[in-house]
């Protein structure tokens, strides 16, 4: 074996151009399956960072009626489940939170989560110094610890060996720091499945939860997500069957909050489905794609091998007329091949590892666990796996066809077995029209996706998203109580930055489009409350509040009625604009303006709402989604803490920020400023998983049309050096160059249509996976069907041109005086 | 028919210096001539046939064919007036491996244009007169080398060239199918072509008329 694997080596010495070739071959398709595998190894098949993640389950409410799916619970709600089920062996609540860090030189915004205690051993991480809360130090008044991220440890606080035990100001309020947990450590993770709950910031600080007298007041309220282990022995169906029992209880004893009839439920659904879900179906799809690159660079690599058997005819005859028997010889030459494909799977890992650092680069903020993608050895032992599975395929048949040569044919110089000739030509025009055939599909496939890239980023989102800056403020409740003082602070804040230079509009939002984070309310219909109450079921809708000068800013178009002016103030009567899909759905007869809605229960004295004025849709959930129903409250009526202002600039926004921030400085030295950045980027990371796709799967089809573009050449080439002789015959008869250059193109061209129409056909039945990741572009477009037909055609013609040419230019003396 | 004058063939070697093939050849061939090339291996014979078959450009001197300056001539002029008046008959026969040899019979009309129909009555006519129409669908492979040489000159005659050149005829055939073509040759003149033959053998020179003698790259 040894001695068969140095001979491997010194015969692959001996044809560095070869060995070139297909080393860079299998490098691009090998790398581009490591790249993805692993992808598909750190999102689908790696467990969650947790102790046995199987076992970890979300529980969301919902309220068919309404189109509320995956909503998060209330605390009261939450307590219930805690004492009512019996199916899980821990339950916790959790919610984001925006905390202030102080203290230090510069103020700044962390991301941080309100957890249960239960959360630890729930999860099963240890702190890698001190300690974690437990359920004691859960409630308010009484949660003043934090524990906090290594990361947080190394950056804010220089990994200072004696913080444990230490106080930190958060929010305005001291908060004693018990312990760090391991950069490793993640909770909760992006949950991609959740409407509104794509926080893709990694939380740094933990704080225990605790529930408010008004938050445990209100079944409605809901903000907490809840996370559960399932106790020894449960499955997550029977949780579900326990839940599914204890609903109709909770709406015989809460009539009010959750109506009669079957609108309300909860539902049990495993973490790991919840954090990568929707990113499953696009995995997949480009698992098949680099499959396929696989599958076309074995096609390349055995033509290239078959063409090599060829000229090793003479070689393999003399070696099988000396005693070698034909298993000898297909495990020499399967050697060479697996020597060849290791060779390039290691050159594939290079390009797989720079290919990764780009991909994280590009995605770090918009696909959940990119950070753990890594080769480790899962993928490592995937990579040789393909590689040598890549070498015994391509190096199979070329094997079995060099251990059989016509051995009379062969041991004559120069002779030639015609019959194993014809047979070889046929295996190497089906797979190069098997090459040209993925290539399109892929083609295909990834043109698809471009073209609903270029239809989404032609969406009018319903807003301009160009020269306008945006940044979080977040208020510390004890600095800052609910009501005027936020108002005021807010419209400060407002009047100073608006007469900044630069600065044509400034305005806040509490949420803003497209970023991923939502909020709703329901409310009742003036006029319909009645029903409404009856069936228990309440419009609900999507929220906003916003300043007066908010539509301004971001260009939103008044279609009726008024904007809100200073004068809808704290004090003044209550007043709402909805946009125009809300006033479609509850007035259809347009006459939304002046009606009245309340966010009270309409059975006591309810406070009413008018209707002012309807502004354009704008699209919130996504550039692909329809714009939903929408109404804004004046900030100034509905005052919250955390608000983003919205900056139009007449110049870069960019160059604002120094400016607001020293404005911001001088009004509250303490409060700091988080997630600065443009509306342009906001819109550019909501589409970014598809851009993600698009630019992966058009990476791979570019590999795929590159190497069935060299296997065309390739097949092409061998064809002209095969016939070298017989183009000279002709030559000699009379051929002129235009006909040799027909003789070949025409091979060429019959190749091609053949690969053209299987690739079609496959095509067709292929995209049909990609439908959920078009838009505004059918699965069977048939100018992308046919462009992509026309421009794969052209290149592979012009792949077997360049050899045709140089046929035309063969001189018949020479190849007349080859030997026949 | 063919005027030859200080035609000189040579390819270039390292630091600048030459090889030549040919050195200076003057040769006259009238119509209706057979005319024998002989010479030791390496003589230049070869080299001689290709020039006059307008196979190769890379050669000095001037070349008259039935009066026209084939040296002023361009690659497809050269070509077009190959096509016209000269057929080719090699040592190796040379037949397409792939083409029956009914096709193979057809290819030279095709390249000169020839109708279909027209293309098909001559090819029935070829294969009368040399007597292989049993053989017209049968591939080269399943001939012996006396007949895929008589299909050779067969494809050579078929579009009635005025000059047959032929490259040791018959270099790869036993003496009674020698014989048999260089008779066939014999006839082919008689019937008014001219034919320039390489050739090693006297007795296939002593069906010609003339021999001309090349010996490193001269005319002696």
């Amino acid at each position: 074996m040894l001695q068969e694997l140095r001979l491997a080596f010194r015969l692959l010495a001996k044809s560095p151009a070869f060995v070139l070739i297909a080393v860079a071959t299998l490098a691009l398709a090998i790398g581009a399956n490591t790249a993805v595998f692993s992808l598909v190894n750190a999102l689908l098949i790696r467990p969650l960072p947790y102790a046995d993640p199987q076992r970890l389950v979300l529980i969301w409410e919902e309220f068919t009626a309404q189109g509320l799916e995956r909503i998060p619970v209330s605390p009261p709600e939450f307590l219930d489940y805690q004492k009512q089920t019996k199916s899980y062996r821990h339950l916790a609540a959790f919610t984001y939170r925006d905390l202030n860090l102080t203290g230090g030189d510069v103020p700044e915004r962390i991301q941080g989560a309100s957890v249960s205690a239960a959360v630890w051993p729930l999860l099963g991480v240890k702190p890698i110094r001190g300690r974690v809360f437990d359920q004691t130090e859960e409630g308010e008044g009484r949660n003043n610890v934090i524990v906090i991220s290594e990361r947080l440890w190394q950056r804010r606080f220089n990994s200072d060996s004696t913080l444990v035990g230490k106080t930190v100001s958060l929010n305005g309020s001291g908060h004693t720091v018990v312990g760090i947990m391991p950069k490793t450590f993640e909770f909760p993770l992006p949950l991609f499945n959740v409407q509104g709950g794509q926080f893709a910031e990694r939380v740094d600080i933990w704080v225990p939860v605790g529930f408010t007298e008004n938050e445990m007041k209100s079944r409605g309220s809901r903000d907490y997500g809840i996370i559960g282990r399932l106790a020894p022995g449960v499955t997550a169906q029977q949780a579900q069957a326990e839940l599914k029992q204890l609903i109709p209880r909770w709406k015989e004893q809460y009539p009010d909050n959750y109506g009669k009839d079957e609108n309300f439920g909860a539902q049990v659904y495993p973490l790991q489905e919840q954090v990568v879900g929707k990113m499953r179906p696009a995995l997949w799809i480009l698992f098949g794609a680099v499959s396929l690159v696989l599958l076309i660079a074995c096609a390349n690599l055995t033509t290239m091998l078959l063409a090599r058997a060829s000229s090793r005819e003479r070689e393999m005859a003399i070696r099988i007329a000396l005693g070698a028997g034909p298993m000898r010889l297909i495990r020499q030459l399967l050697l060479e091949s697996i020597v060849l494909s290791i060779i390039g799977g290691v050159a594939g890992i290079v390009l797989a590892i720079w290919g990764l650092d780009i991909l994280r680069a590009v995605t770090a903020r918009t696909v959940p666990r990119i950070a753990e993608v890594n080769l480790d050895l899962t993928v490592l032992g995937w990579t040789f796996l393909v590689a040598v599975g890549t070498g015994v395929v391509f190096g199979f048949f070329p094997a079995l066809a060099s251990s059989n040569p016509q051995l009379t044919e062969a041991l004559k110089e120069g002779g030639r077995g015609s019959t194993e000739g014809a047979r070889r030509n046929t295996l190497r025009n089906g797979l190069v029209i098997g090459e040209i055939a993925i290539a399109l599909a892929l083609l295909v496939g990834a043109s698809l996706l471009v073209r609903s890239f270029i239809q989404i980023q032609n969406v009018d989102p319903g807003f301009n998203p160009r020269q306008v800056l945006a940044m979080e403020l977040s208020l510390p409740v004890l600095k800052y109580p609910r009501g005027k003082p936020v108002v005021d602070f807010f419209a400060e804040v407002q009047r100073r930055v608006a007469v900044l230079p630069g600065v044509r509009t400034a305005a806040i939002t509490s949420i803003l489009p497209l970023s991923g984070t939502n909020s709703d309310s329901s409310f009742a219909i003036e006029g319909q409350t009645e029903s409404a109450v009856m069936s228990g079921v309440f419009p609900d809708e999507e929220q906003r509040q916003v300043s007066p000068e908010y539509f301004k800013a971001l260009e939103i178009p008044l279609l009726k009625g008024r904007y809100f002016t200073e004068g809808d103030g704290f004090d003044a009567p209550r007043v709402m604009i909805v946009n125009q899909a809300l006033a479609k759905k509850y007035w259809p007869n347009g006459d939304a303006v002046g009606k009245r809605v309340t966010f009270d229960d309409p059975r006591k004295t309810p406070k009413w709402t008018t209707i002012v004025g309807i502004v354009g849709d704008v699209r919130h959930r996504g550039m692909d989604e329809p714009a939903r129903p929408e109404f804004y409250q004046p900030h100034a009526q509905v005052p919250y803490r955390s608000m983003i202002l919205t900056v139009r600039s007449s110049q870069d926004p960019k160059s604002l920020v120094s400016m607001i921030r020293r404005e911001l400085t001088a009004l509250d030295p303490d409060l700091p400023i988080a997630h600065v950045r443009t509306l342009e980027q906001v819109v550019s990371d909501s589409i970014a998983p598809r851009r993600l796709s698009v630019l992966l799967l058009g990476a791979f089809a570019a590999i795929a049309l590159i190497l069935a573009a060299i296997g065309m050449y390739g097949v092409m080439s061998y064809l002209v050096a095969q016939r070298t002789h017989e183009i000279g015959v002709r030559m000699a008869l009379g051929a002129q160059r235009s006909d040799v250059l027909k003789l070949i193109l025409s091979r060429g061209a019959r190749l091609v249509l053949a690969g053209t129409g299987i690739g079609l056909l496959f095509a067709f039945l292929s995209t049909r996976a990609l439908g959920s990741l078009l838009y505004g572009v059918g699965t069977f477009d048939a100018l992308t069907f046919g462009a992509v037909t026309v421009v794969l055609a052209a290149i592979a013609l012009l792949a077997s041109y360049i050899p045709a040419l140089r046929a035309t230019q063969s001189d018949p003396m020479i190849a007349l005086s080859h030997n026949a | 028919m063919i005027r030859l004058r200080n035609i000189e063939r040579c390819y270039p070697l390292a630091k600048g210096r030459f090889f030549y093939v040919l050195r200076d050849v003057n040769i006259d061939i009238q119509e209706g001539e057979f005319v024998s090339i002989m010479g030791p291996s390496g003589a230049g014979k070869s080299s001689l046939l290709h020039i006059l078959g307008m196979h190769d450009h890379g050669w000095t001197g001037e070349y008259y064919l039935n009066d026209i300056a084939v040296h002023h001539l361009k690659a497809k002029e050269r070509a077009t007036l190959r096509n016209e008046q000269v057929g080719f008959v090699f040592q190796q026969y040379h037949l397409l491996d792939d083409l029956t040899v009914y096709e193979n019979l057809e290819i030279p009309l095709s390249y000169r244009k020839v109708a279909r129909n027209e293309r098909a009555a001559i090819v029935a006519d070829t294969l009368d007169r040399f007597q292989i129409v049993a053989k017209r669908d049968l591939y080269p492979r399943q001939l012996s080398g006396g007949q895929q040489q008589l299909v050779g000159v067969a494809r050579a005659i078929i579009s009635s060239p005025k000059l047959i050149l032929a490259d040791e005829p018959t270099g790869n055939l036993h003496s009674s199918q020698g014989e048999e073509i260089m008779e066939l040759f014999k006839k082919l003149n008689s019937e008014g072509t001219t034919i320039v033959q390489v050739t090693h053998s006297e007795k296939n020179a002593s069906y010609g008329n003339r021999i001309i003698q090349l010996r490193d790259g001269w005319v002696v």
